[in-house]
């Protein structure tokens, strides 16, 4: 069959199970699913991890490995049943007819082979292409994934190339076969926020272009509306809803949809008025799952004896385009009824001033040679005059992608690393010289951090106990192993663990009992000055809600003065009360969160917001697109950090922009921003999010 | 008498080795009956390949151990029997006394010694000494290994540099430098021992004092206490007969003999220094290369912002959690250790001559393999086996740790 003939649905998958079998007992990955996904059309997979969304993918890959197998259900590609198939024709089919984007770009592309060859193989050996016609192919392809210089892209390895470009070559390489079906696996996680901005609109464009289907997994409801033009939403192995975009965001039908969406921090959620609402309990094991409903135990709406009876079918919504829930009630059950309001907190007083950096500068000397350390050193400024005030139970959030010097400011401020000029001042006391072994535990314990990664936050070899008595001990807290047993365990209570999970293993607990202990942990010694690095970031929607309500809580008892560090601006907007811009070592913004989020901004904020992802279909969003990776720290332009990708620069007169540093400009009370474009420009500036009118 | 047949010879040597059947199957019945409960250990229980290779191993050390007590053996390992040199096996006794055994299983060598003896007793000192001197240089490897990895720079650069050094050094040339005459009579391989068995007393410090310097009053007993029993054990060690060196121009008094717990025989002194330095760069390299990995973790940086002291750091947040890999190259190594002592005992060096260990045995009866092949192939079965226990062990513990 040649590809062009056939005008069916492109995949069809009908009631799919796939199991993974161990040797303990078969472990059901994905129930009863069913897609379709019709020409052109790009169908969205969402779910939070575990719930089989990537496993789908691979069934439809036929690429389960050893254990894993298709245990009923049948998936169809363009009415061909691929079970039926042999594996020469599955090996044609892949690669030729449906290609895959995964997460990770470095581990996709081959770091041994130039750009250009990987590419071209893909015509060469699907189509018996010639060399001379791959490379023009491989060529009009790079070109159309809008990388500069394509000739030295095709020439150079996968590792001289940014994440943001080795994630253009690898769907570029996906796009050589033209395939009819391509499936991106979370394409964009491992990319910065404007960067994945740039490759969503690529990804969008190029599918318009080629016609090609899309199944596009991810955990980002915002990146699926962006992006696709239906939508499944998995939950615990089943597809819980699946329907237009239009219909699932705004006519939901099945409790965890709804439960997903108040989960996340939409614009207009406020901490103090508007608290987030997590989704109760754990998200079941897979071989743990309830009677009946799945979501049963967490639902608002579950009825006992009905609910928790037999496996529950999905029906069809009445009215709507192929819109289906997988749930008994959802007639019942009155969709518009506003969110019952949680209690609303008290706004916690905001105090004096507990920290304070004055021009704090962090260089870093790199030498060429580091064995016989001759060579000419390169300086990297990491951090460039810093200065910030941060007050008692205010949440002071730093926000800038990778590269923007948060990590190394944090490292200063923890005493891990000495500033190499300026000043930070812990009530009114130096600390900036002092390196961690010369602090006093009471200082030590006073500022202490929450790392990202819940994975790598508790030493796996220790009981969760152990690891914040051992936190009691090294601050001096409890004079005897009673005393801080009972302390650890008042701990456990404080970040709402149950107190067995003392003597469990941290491999025991999910990602986000981890991430609480991790706060317990740094929580230990009474800490005034919490640094967050990107807490929840890792986790999923609804344990994020879970675990920053934990933090403000937190916060608001012990007035502890939080440093958020996030790239995730809704997230930021929701809980923080001022907010400082970071590019490149600089602080290019400084103001309250509401003078941050509205006109005038700096242009790097203004492209960041615009690039932030919103799982709303009434925010109307101003596309920015910048061109360009974030330049090198080694390698800084010169003027102003943001020029080379600024998309106000030719406002500025003067070529100023190239020339000098912009002053820190003192805006409306207490807003800083770091820019060179007149008064008038900044005034006349539009906001980027807007919320229609209901 | 008449010589035994090839069914009765195996038939007896099978009934020889009892003790070990039962405990073998006493070990096993109980590991797989609570094998959820015993962690890796308990896993191991799930891969066949792991399980042979556990049993050829765990077959082994309780011969060696049985036969320190003296229990298998059918003669005296070093017992001569005139009338038996060089006979075949299952060649019976001239005139056996009464009580002893009548036959020499698996022959008699060219000193009309019994090989089957020779060969379980051979199993005692090599299970003794290969697992001992890889532990010593694992706690070498690890001491060097953790901190270069861990502060990287110079530091990193100078003991790489002396590893790699040792490792491009001639091994057997090294071993015959260590038993020169003028080597051991001017005390070198009593100086490097001294040196090299210090680690563990500087290993244990540093792990307690690290864990326990905010409490005192836990610390200082304890921390004497372990001192106190490893010093004690260290100058036992190094000292001989009330002396660390004893030759013609130097005499160095250590220990008196009426507090020395025990006494190293010189050559096995050298065995372990050999082994010692010879294995712990390869260690080294493991340790430092795990370690730098596992320092870029959170929980490391964690730990850094409370302010914990390095070596806590070094041996209770990144030692414990690169336990995987170093275990599985533990049970490789002494399979090493294990070929290794055989080369040593092949070459006639290490052990004294007269030893039944499994490599002096094979060079004794390397003279007249083309003449009289049983005393040779007895130990070197054995070998083969136990090495080839060791690696299937190891195999089935990486397998096993990789999974979940």
């Amino acid at each position: 069959m040649s590809k062009d003939d056939y005008d069916g649905p492109i995949l069809e998958i009908e009631n799919l199970s796939i199991s993974f079998f161990t040797r303990l007992r078969e472990i059901p990955a994905v129930m009863d699913f069913s897609v379709t996904v019709q020409p052109g059309e790009a169908v969205g997979l969402v779910g939070e991890s575990g719930c089989g969304k990537s496993t789908v993918a691979l069934g439809v890959m036929r690429d389960l490995g050893k254990n894993g197998q298709i245990v009923g259900g049948s998936i169809k590609f363009k009415g061909r049943d691929m079970g039926a198939m042999s594996d020469e024709e599955l090996r044609d089919i892949r690669g030729s007819e449906i290609a895959m984007i995964y997460q990770e770009p470095m581990a996709s592309l081959n770091p041994a082979m130039k750009i250009g060859k990987q590419l071209m193989e893909v015509p060469m050996i699907h189509k018996g292409a010639s060399k001379e016609q791959a490379y023009e192919r491989a060529l009009q392809v790079v070109t159309d994934v809008k990388l500069p210089d394509p000739k030295r892209i095709l020439d150079s390895f996968p590792h001289q190339l940014s994440g943001g470009q080795q994630q253009r070559i690898v769907i570029a390489m996906a796009l050589m076969a033209e395939p009819s079906l391509l499936i991106l696996d979370e394409p964009t996680t491992a990319l910065d926020v404007t960067v994945e901005a740039a490759v969503v609109q690529l990804v969008k464009e190029l599918g318009k272009k080629y016609g090609t289907s899309m199944l596009f997994i991810s955990h980002n409801l915002g990146l699926v509306l962006e992006t696709c033009d239906r939508l499944c939403v998995m939950y615990s192995g089943e597809a819980v809803e699946t329907g237009s975009i239009a219909d699932v965001f705004d006519k939901m039908q099945h409790p965890y949809t709804q439960a997903l969406f108040r989960s996340i921090p939409l614009p207009g959620a406020d901490k103090n008025a508007r608290p987030l609402k997590a989704i109760p309990g754990n998200f079941p094991l897979p071989h743990e799952r309830p009677q009946g409903c799945n979501f049963g135990p967490r639902c608002d709406y579950f009825e006992d004896g009905r609910c928790n009876v037999t496996d529950i079918r999905m029906a069809e919504v009445a009215g709507d385009d192929r819109h289906w829930t997988r749930c008994l009630k959802f007639q019942e059950i009155d969709w518009n009824a506003p969110m019952e309001l949680m209690e609303t907190k008290q706004k916690g007083e905001i105090g004096p001033v507990v920290l304070k950096m004055d021009n704090l500068k962090k260089y870093y000397e790199v030498a060429a040679n580091a064995l016989f350390g001759g060579g000419r050193t390169k300086v990297v400024k990491a951090n460039e005059t810093l200065s910030f005030e941060a007050r008692e139970s205010e949440t002071l959030a730093i926000v800038g992608e990778s590269g923007c010097g948060k990590s190394t400011f944090a490292k200063v401020l923890m005493g891990l690393e000495t500033a190499t000029d300026g000043q930070i001042l812990l009530d009114n006391r130096n600390i900036e010289m002092t390196p961690i072994e010369k602090r006093d535990s009471k200082t030590v314990s006073e500022i202490q951090m929450v790392f990202q990664n819940p994975f790598d936050t508790l030493n796996p070899s220790m009981t969760v106990g152990r690891q914040i008595i051992r936190a009691l001990e090294i601050f001096g807290i409890g004079k005897n192993d009673a005393e801080r047993r009972a302390r650890m365990l008042e701990l456990l209570d404080l970040v709402k663990l149950p107190r067995e999970f003392a003597d469990r293993m941290p491999r025991q607990l999910s990602g986000g009992q981890k991430q609480r202990v991790g706060i317990a942990r740094a929580f230990a010694g009474d800490a005034r000055i919490v640094v967050a690095d990107e807490p929840v970031s890792a986790l999923d929607v609804s344990v994020q809600a879970a675990v920053t309500d934990l933090l403000m809580e937190i916060q608001r008892e012990k007035k502890t003065t939080l440093l958020f560090i996030s790239h995730d601006l809704s997230i930021v907007r929701y809980l923080s009360d001022r907010v400082m811009v970071m590019y490149l070592g600089h602080v290019v913004e400084l103001g309250t969160t509401d003078q941050v989020f509205s006109p005038p901004y700096h242009p790097y904020t203004e492209a960041l917001l615009s690039a932030v992802p919103i799982a709303d279909t009434s925010v109307q969003k101003e596309h920015i697109v910048l061109e360009g990776d974030i330049p090198s720290a080694m390698n800084p332009p010169p003027g102003c950090p943001f020029q080379t990708r600024c998309r106000w620069k030719d406002q500025v007169p003067g070529g100023l922009c190239e020339k000098d540093v912009p002053p820190m400009r003192q805006m409306a009370d207490g807003h800083q921003i770091k820019c060179h474009l007149a008064e008038d420009i900044l005034s006349r500036m539009t906001p980027v999010i807007k919320i229609a009118a209901e | 008498m008449e010589p035994l047949s090839g069914i009765d010879i195996t038939g007896r040597i099978l009934w020889q080795f009892w003790p070990v059947w039962i405990s073998l199957i006493v070990l096993f019945a109980l590991s797989m009956r609570f094998k959820r409960r015993l962690g890796l250990y308990g896993k191991l229980f799930d891969s066949p390949i792991g399980m042979i290779g556990f049993a050829l191993v765990m077959f082994w050390i309780f011969t060696g151990i049985y036969a320190s007590f003296d229990l298998i053996m059918t003669h005296l390992p070093l017992s001569q029997i005139s009338g038996l040199k060089n006979k075949g096996p299952g060649s019976p006794l001239p005139s056996p006394d009464p009580g002893q055994y009548q036959w020499y299983l698996l022959g008699g060598d060219n000193l009309a010694r019994d090989v089957f003896s020779r060969m379980v007793k051979g199993s005692s000192i090599v299970i003794g000494i290969a697992p001992l001197a890889t532990l010593f240089a694992f706690m070498v490897g690890i001491t060097m290994g953790l901190p270069a990895g861990y502060y990287g720079g110079r530091l990193d650069v100078f003991l790489s540099f002396m590893a790699n050094l040792i490792l491009a050094f001639p091994v057997i040339l090294l071993f015959f430098l260590l038993v020169t005459p003028e080597i051991v009579a001017a005390g070198v391989p009593n100086y490097m021992a001294t040196v090299l068995f210090c680690f563990p007393i500087i290993f244990a410090t540093v792990l307690l004092n690290s864990r326990y310097h905010s409490q005192p009053s836990v610390r200082t007993p304890l921390m004497s206490a372990v001192l106190v029993v490893l010093i004690w054990i260290y100058l036992s060690a190094i000292s001989t007969d009330g002396y660390l060196v004893r030759t013609e121009g130097l005499k160095i008094p250590l220990l008196p003999n009426a507090i020395d717990l025990f006494n190293i025989a010189g050559g096995t002194l050298v065995v372990f220094v050999s082994v010692v330095f010879v294995n712990s760069p390869t260690v080294y390299r493991i340790v430092r290369g795990l370690t730098m990995d596992i320092k870029t973790r959170d929980y490391v940086a964690a730990a850094q912002t409370r302010g914990e002291g390095p070596w806590y750091i070094m041996l209770w947040e990144i030692l414990p959690n690169a336990r995987g890999p170093l275990i599985v190259d533990f049970c490789l190594r002494i399979g090493y250790t294990t070929i290794l002592l055989g080369t040593l005992g092949f070459f006639g060096l290490g052990l004294p001559p007269e030893s039944p260990d499994w490599g002096s045995t094979i060079n004794d009866a390397r003279k007249l393999l083309s003449i009289y092949l049983h005393p040779a192939l007895p130990p070197a079965l054995a070998l083969l086996s136990l090495v080839l226990g060791l690696n299937l062990l190891a195999d089935g513990l990486r397998e096993e740790s990789l999974k979940d």
